[in-house]
């Protein structure tokens, strides 16, 4: 990775010339739109971008255990131009970060920092233009071939329980976990405790229940009871995600694999979509 | 088999998770005595020199029962919680007022669980089962009626005083003569008296409620374990009434309404000649924590059961620790504390006094002898028996075989 500066002219007076030489430019008027979505799934460095003509999809994995993609689409984006249908890198999450905040990243209200994000096809860096205040910072962040994100093989047709929570009921519960507890364990089940999220620790264990009639559940489809163990240092990181979002969408298949997805609103009130997969710890009936 | 099960509704559980911050600045264990007159929840600090009590009466509770469904009758269970495991529960004041609107509390001995529910807005349920230890509750002994010095303020008034403190003020001196108290900061002798910023605030009498003064007395305690209970003070708007006598006796710190009563329990230290900056003592060891270290312990007082052992009637006033501070009394004092010490060590504490004069920090320092509640059982002779224990969860199983008090052990 190498970072090159300059007090480059502004973005607007690049010429379109340039862009002829870029299979993928993305811009926007603002930066935050794209860091504070990557910060959700930022707990291993490197991650895998895939952009496609519907836009842009960040993936990040964990001993192959735990995957976690943010989707920004085409239209977040003030310019989004692709080339190619399917267009893919592997960068440093952690430097994709750090540039995206090179102004300090401050949220003083009125100023933003633009982004103009390019790249040049297999073996080109990543390029990124990053303007605010009428100073221009360049960054060019080597990328590597990425890897193939794992496919969970998790498909709607095998859900057997799903759940929609307002992300407010979870967010305290969450942050408050028993990091004690290897595991989190979450049990959903058409009866009582219908959804339940527990965790064994050094000084005993602790249940959050959320009755199917909460006003925080939007929805509410069990079909079967299990109950499931997962990883907790897995899925803390996803507690990033919940603090970004409004609302969460569970999800449970046969196998006990996990899907969360999260609903985010950008700065701007945009839609974007955070999702984690995980496998279960251990089978329990 | 034991059990107490309470409920707690709305704004109540707030000021129970506001007496558990007070009790988290004293110990690192949290004891639970749920008893006939309410639930007692204690802590204690590692050394012994500060103690603290809640006591809520079934009148705080929404609901409050005690099952008694053993052959004793009335047994019932105590126990011991890390501290580390309760607080979390109860950390966020702020989010438990605005989310919880009711919590239960049980224990049951069958589980060896306490478990404590928060029942939330939206209906969401908080469920924790907390692993605890049985174990004989603790009760600081202290005899206010004894004391001659008494006095009564708004707990306001304390809170402003004790918060021109910076917060890492450790100790400070309350100083009680007939015209004025005062409040000062403690300053160990030896350190740069260039840097100490000192803070001395005088009030008169008449800024209290209650005044009264038996003895001149100076009194250095330690002031961190003592924000928590007053900041809980505050917070329900209760009088502060404080409890002390001359140089080196404990002090305690009492509040009481309708549903609850509160005690605070600190020693302070011996040796606290007047002192400002430019009186400073003998070098004490500066490495040894103050507070944290025990030496002299205060009047023994018994309960109803009114039999003082008549072989130490002098045992009034301060008997000598074993760890090294001067002996007042004979060696016959000696022998209330063994069963807290292995009995060879009473042949060791004559050979421990001389060192007690180069060890001056030792000399300086109080701790607070405390009684395990159910001595009360107890009907042996107090000659070969201490009713009093200075009570450590190491020395707990040594002690529960002396007293043979605990059928289930």
């Amino acid at each position: 990775m190498c970072l090159r500066f300059s007090a480059a002219m502004p973005l607007s007076t690049q010429s379109q010339a340039d862009d002829e030489q870029y299979v993928l430019v993305a811009s926007l008027d603002n930066a935050r739109n794209l860091s504070n979505i990557l910060k959700a799934i930022t707990f291993k460095d490197h991650a895998i971008f895939n952009a496609t003509p519907n836009g842009l999809k960040v993936t990040v994995e964990d001993s192959k255990c735990l995957q976690a993609n943010a989707f920004i689409q085409a239209e977040i984006f003030q310019e989004f131009t692709i080339k190619e249908d399917l267009v893919g890198f592997q960068v440093n999450l952690t430097v994709l970060l750090d540039c995206l905040n090179i102004f300090g990243g401050s949220s003083v209200p009125g100023v933003s920092t633009a982004l103009r994000m390019c790249y040049g096809g297999y073996g080109f860096p990543l390029t990124l233009f990053l303007e605010e205040g009428g100073v221009v910072t360049v960054c060019k962040i080597n990328t590597q071939e990425p890897d193939e994100p794992i496919d969970f093989e998790f498909c709607s047709t095998n859900v057997t329980n799903k759940v929609i929570l307002q992300s407010e009921s979870l967010k305290e519960p969450f942050s408050e976990l028993d990091m004690t507890s290897e595991v989190l364990q979450i049990t959903m089940s058409p009866s009582q405790p219908y959804f339940r999220l527990s965790t064994f620790g050094n000084s005993g264990n602790a249940h959050y229940d959320y009755p199917k009639d909460s006003d925080m559940m939007e929805l509410f489809q069990c079909t079967k009871t299990q109950t499931n163990r997962y990883k907790m240092s897995l899925l803390k990181p996803s507690t990033k995600a919940l603090a970004l979002s409004c609302k969460v969408s569970v999800r449970t298949d046969s196998r006990g694999f996990l899907s969360l997805q999260y609903l985010v609103r950008n700065d701007d009130g945009q839609i974007c979509f955070v999702e984690y997969y995980c496998c279960p710890d251990e089978e329990v009936e | 088999m034991a059990t107490m099960s309470c409920v707690l509704e709305g704004n109540r559980v707030k000021a129970f998770g506001k007496a558990i911050h007070a009790l988290s600045r004293i110990g690192e264990e949290l004891w639970l005595d749920p008893m006939v007159k309410g639930l007692a929840l204690r802590s204690v600090n590692s050394a012994h020199s500060a103690y603290t009590c809640f006591l809520f009466s079934p009148m705080f509770f929404q609901h409050y029962s005690l099952g008694s469904g053993s052959e004793q009758g009335s047994a019932t269970i105590k126990c011991k919680l890390l501290m580390k495991s309760v607080l979390p529960l109860f950390r966020g004041l702020n989010s438990i007022e605005r989310n919880v609107e009711r919590s239960q509390i049980s224990i049951s001995t069958p589980s060896d669980r306490v478990t404590i529910q928060f029942f939330c807005r939206h209906g969401i349920t908080k469920t924790h089962n907390l692993h605890f230890q049985e174990s004989e509750a603790l009760q600081a002994e202290f005899a206010s009626h004894l004391c001659p010095n008494v006095l009564k303020a708004p707990a306001r008034l304390l809170g402003d005083m004790v918060m021109h403190f910076p917060v890492f003020q450790e100790e400070i001196t309350l100083s009680m003569m007939p015209l004025s108290v005062s409040f000062r900061n403690y300053c160990e002798a030896g350190n740069d008296h260039m840097k100490m910023m000192y803070t001395e605030m005088s009030l008169h009498p008449d800024e209290f409620d209650y005044f009264q003064v038996g003895v001149d007395s100076d009194i250095t305690f330690c002031l961190k374990e003592l924000r928590g209970f007053l900041s809980f003070a505050e917070s329900h708007s209760l009088p502060v009434s404080v409890h002390f006598g001359a140089t080196g006796n404990p002090v305690r710190f009492y509040i009481k309404d309708m549903v609850l009563e509160a005690t605070v329990v600190l020693a302070t230290l011996m040796d606290s000649e007047k002192r400002g900056p430019s009186q400073p003592i003998g070098p004490p060891n500066p490495t040894s924590p103050r507070c944290a270290d025990a030496a002299a312990l205060p009047a023994v007082s018994y309960e109803a059961d009114g039999s003082k052992p008549q072989d130490i009637p002098a045992v009034t006033e301060l008997i000598t620790s074993s760890q090294g501070s001067p002996i007042i009394n004979p060696p016959a004092l000696m022998q209330l504390l063994s069963p807290v010490d292995d009995p060879d060590r009473l042949g060791v504490s004559d050979e421990a006094c001389p060192s007690a004069t180069t060890t001056p920090a030792s000399t300086m320092i109080c701790s607070l002898l405390f009684r395990a509640l159910s001595s009360e059982q107890d009907d042996d002779g107090c000659a070969a028996r201490l009713p009093v224990l200075a009570c450590h969860s190491d020395a707990e199983e040594d002690m529960e075989e002396d007293y043979r008090r605990s059928p289930s052990l």
